[in-house]
């Protein structure tokens, strides 16, 4: 096998060709929809060899791609590089598949050529991002990425929600490139370049404060874009709002850029870090996990809801890094290697199963025309498929075995519970007070998905739209087949697959790992004293003995029994309507007690009377939770923000003679200023 | 030797009318009439090929003579000729009306000049490269002086049409400081120099009649009505 670039430049160029080809079809909507997404989905594949072909035989050779610009376009795939390539081609491979059925409804309505140009642009930014190997290219394709993700997700801009979500969006992730430069310049001063290869362990070689400056700056400015809590809160307005299959880009690769990023300071550029690095990173990914399932089990919009499961999964790769940064720290690159491997091999995982869950959703919401899933129920009838894919999305997402998002999370775990024995300072309670959160964590979220499976699912319609739901088209149902296959072979298959991280822990921390983590064949175990050892691939094996035991014994017993279908159980009140069913509020309910000093719910209750006050004639009920990180955070921040302003008004004389004075004014300063040098 | 192949006599030629364009500067600061004062612009650009065609002549640079050429054709006839037409067109009052009054704006010239000859001393260091440094530094110090002035008016005048002439002379000040200090840029540099100037004025001039048509003046203090 040759060098995985040639495929990546044929993918590269494939995206332009989609985002060119958006353009000339721009009053052809349904010519954008086939051509723009035809290529597309040729990029992805040709993205995939790439990422396959790199993964195989691992290098860091550096290629330059055949532009005239005014800056070396220097692209390389080294092993960290091609697994996030993976991901992207992957879940751009399932959401291009689906786009070709998805967008058929809007070709009369919407402008697809503009919508298949910002599509393919954003493609080609994420793979730039991915593979640039100097930080000027790197900011370039970051900004291609922010911005072409910025149009698509004000696509739909008649809604006054959607442009206010996009300008929150696009205002935060220029806050975040402004920190992301800071350090980039602060690193290429130290190196005198601005190419990755230089900037390698170079971050442990500045003075101690500068170190510090650089890691921050480099934690929020990709904090930001990975939603990271306190600054998540452009994620859950931004991803919503968006059309489904841009969604599903969103949470789950868009985001990732901020992941890939962490992966490349922490583990790339910095060396051995100080401890507190990984104390604060790990702290943050548990606050961000929990806020992120907390606020998504009170959310009843469905895409929001998949929205704040995103800054959760992000929180739990982040927590993943905060270990590793810690181990190596102190000494124990076989358990940061562990951490890492979870914390990416978890990045994958939630892009398959993430991208699969907004892609049903994206089908549902299509189909139902609401967000509200108060107003689904019953759709497992009407959208089998779906609802089959849905479920596969959230019992992955959930955690539970024998899929792909156990095995991340199972490997987190085996991190933090081993991290206790690392030390004797207090930090080592760090390590157990994470897993028991994260653990929190999976929980809370399993119970969101029973509440988001089942209220938009199971029961009786609640609208009228909701009865008459039609199943997605063949194209949308085959990219979500793609995507659930994806979270079997990932989950079973995980033995196969965690032989390729070797490459990229032995470029990070000098160790390979996976021959501690592979025991007998088919299991897992972490490589550690106090280790335990998991299976998915046997855990599937005895499901699915335990399933068809079950089947045959009913089976054997229905064969010679009569049977009879009646009514649901209805409490000797026949007639059951949608009205008596449980909504996704009441089943939030009880968590939203229990975390009430966290939520601060808040309910009203106005009845109005016309006669006497014992029979009102309408009672308005309103309740909801406070947004505190808006209320408490922003809206401070917002006000000072705006006060500046208001003061630095006296300046803005709206005068053109006071306009010149100043620039005249400084020019002379700067002038005798430069001349007493 | 010959008077006429002496460097030295060129370069005092070329201070000799260097000190001219600053009088003629300084002219335009303290002169009332509009119209005046895009002739004395003319004769300013005159002077300035002038100097364009010493320096090419003196310094055996053929291709300064193309860009003196430029100079005297666009700046010297073409831009005075336009402006000229726009005044007659929109029929303004003949007069400016500067913010400071002609008094105090010429001692604050002068005090521009003094500056301009402190940012130019860096540059004169006579003893590394004799010859060519000294007309740099007269040159360079009228250059200088040239911009500032310029760019002073441009704040004392309240017409767009007075502020589009005050650009143009910081711009001859530019064009002094690349011919006195390089000995010319390239050729191509000049001419899309002068193509911008070209284009301003119209653009310009388009501006002017517009502005004065939503403001029914030409005075651009009344654009503070903008601010939001």
């Amino acid at each position: 096998m040759g060098s995985p670039h040639p495929f990546l430049v044929s993918a590269l160029l494939a995206f332009l060709a989609g985002a060119v080809s958006g353009l000339v079809t721009w009053r052809r909507p349904a010519a954008a929809r086939v051509v723009a997404f035809a290529f597309a989905v040729l990029g992805s594949l040709l993205l995939l060899v790439a990422a396959f072909r790199a993964l195989a035989h691992p290098s860091s050779a550096i290629s330059s791609l055949p532009l005239v610009t005014l800056f070396p376009c220097t692209v390389r795939l080294d092993p960290l590089s091609a697994w996030f390539t993976l991901t992207l081609a992957l879940l751009a491979l399932a959401v291009s598949v689906y786009s070709f059925g998805y967008l058929r409804p809007m070709e009369r309505t919407r402008n697809l050529g503009a919508l298949g140009f910002f599509y393919n642009a954003l493609l080609l930014g994420l793979a730039l991002v991915f593979t640039a190997a100097n930080a000027f290219f790197f900011l370039s394709a970051w900004e291609v990425m922010a911005v072409s993700a910025f149009c698509l997700v004000v696509f739909e801009h008649e809604k006054a929600e959607t442009r206010s979500a996009a300008i929150v969006y696009i205002i935060m992730s220029h806050a975040g490139t402004v920190m992301m430069l800071a350090a980039f310049l602060l690193l290429a001063a130290s190196a005198g370049s601005v190419d990755f290869a230089a900037f390698h362990l170079l971050a442990s070689k500045l003075p101690p404060a500068e170190q510090g400056a650089v890691f921050l700056l480099f934690f929020a400015g990709f904090g930001v874009k990975a939603g990271i809590v306190p600054l998540h809160v452009w994620l859950p307005d931004a991803h919503p709002v968006a059309p489904s299959n841009v969604s599903a880009l969103m949470s789950g690769i868009v985001i990732k850029c901020g992941i890939y990023g962490m992966a490349r300071v922490f583990f790339d550029f910095f060396g051995p870090p100080p401890l507190w690095t990984g104390t604060l990173v790990l702290a943050v990914g548990v606050v961000t996990a929990l806020v992120g399932v907390l606020y998504a089990l009170q959310e009843h919009d469905l895409k929001r809801l998949l929205a704040y499961h995103s800054i959760e999964n992000i929180g739990i790769i982040v927590m993943g890094f905060g270990a590793a940064l810690m181990f190596r720290a102190l000494g124990h690159p076989n358990l940061a290697a562990i951490a890492i491997v979870g914390a990416l091999y978890h990045t994958l995982n939630h892009a398959i199963f993430k991208g699969l869950l907004f892609l049903a959703a994206g089908s549902v919401v299509q189909s139902v025309r609401t967000r509200n899933m108060e107003e689904m129920g019953g759709l497992v009838r009407r959208m089998p498929g779906t609802a089959l894919f849905f479920l596969i999305g959230a019992i992955a997402i959930s955690g539970l075995p024998p899929l792909n998002g156990f095995v991340s999370e199972w490997l987190t775990y085996q991190a933090l519970l081993a991290g206790f024995g690392t030390t004797h300072s207090l930090t080592r309670l760090m390590f157990p007070i994470a897993g028991a959160l994260l653990a929190l964590t999976a929980a809370l979220a399993a119970a969101c998905f029973v509440k988001a499976f089942g209220i938009p699912f199971l029961a009786l319609p609640r609208s009228e739209a909701a009865a008459t739901a039609q199943e997605a088209e063949p194209a949308m149902r085959y990219a979500m087949a793609l995507l659930a296959a994806a979270c079997f072979v990932l989950g079973l298959g995980a033995t196969w697959i965690l032989p390729v991280f070797d490459s990229i822990t032995q470029q990070a921390l000098g160790v390979p790992i996976s021959s501690s983590l592979l025991a007998h064949g088919i299991a897992l175990q972490a490589g550690t004293p106090q280790s335990g050892t998991v299976s998915p691939a046997g855990i599937a094996l005895v499901f699915l003995a335990l399933a068809g035991t079950a089947v045959y014994l009913v089976n054997r017993r229905l064969r010679h029994a009569r049977v009879a279908t009646g009514p649901a159980w209805d409490c000797g009140l026949p007639g059951l309507t949608s009205d008596n069913e449980y909504t996704a509020t009441a089943f939030s309910k009880p968590l939203r007690l229990i975390f009430s000093a966290f939520y601060r719910p808040r309910r009203e209750i106005r009845p109005e009377y016309e006669v006497s006050p014992y029979y009102p004639s309408v009672i308005r009920f309103e309740s909801g939770i406070e947004a505190t990180f808006e209320k408490r955070l922003y809206d401070p921040l917002k006000d000072w923000v705006f006060g500046l302003s208001r003061r630095m008004r006296a300046i803005q004389a709206g005068s053109i003679h006071a306009y010149l004075a100043y620039i005249f004014v400084t020019l002379i300063l700067l002038l005798l200023f430069g001349v007493r040098q | 030797m010959h008077t006429l192949q002496d460097p030295q006599f060129g370069d005092k030629m070329v201070t000799l009318m260097a000190a001219l364009v600053l009088v003629l500067q300084i002219a335009m600061v303290a002169q009332r009439w509009i119209v005046t004062n895009i002739r004395l612009f003319a004769a300013q650009s005159f002077l300035l090929a002038f100097i364009a065609f010493t320096i090419a002549y003196f310094n055996h640079a053929p291709h300064i003579y193309a860009a003196a050429v430029a100079t005297l054709l666009a700046k010297g006839i073409l831009v005075p000729i336009v402006l000229e037409r726009l005044v007659a067109r929109i029929e303004i009052r003949q007069e400016i009306e500067p913010i400071l009054n002609m008094p105090l704006s010429i001692v604050i010239s002068g005090g521009l000049t003094l500056v301009g000859y402190v940012l130019a001393e860096p540059f004169y260091r006579p003893d590394e490269a004799p010859g060519a440094s000294t007309l740099g530094h007269n040159a360079l110090a009228v250059a200088i002086s040239l911009f500032l002035i310029g760019f002073f008016m441009m704040i004392n005048r309240r017409k767009a049409l007075t502020q589009v002439l005050a650009l143009l002379c910081l711009e001859n000040g530019l064009f002094l400081a690349a011919i006195s200090l390089t000995y010319g840029m390239p050729l191509i540099v000049e001419l899309g120099v002068l193509f911008d100037v070209l284009v301003a004025v119209m653009v310009l001039g388009i501006l002017v009649y517009r502005i004065r048509e939503s403001f029914e003046s030409m005075d651009v203090s009344r654009m503070r009505r903008l601010r939001g």
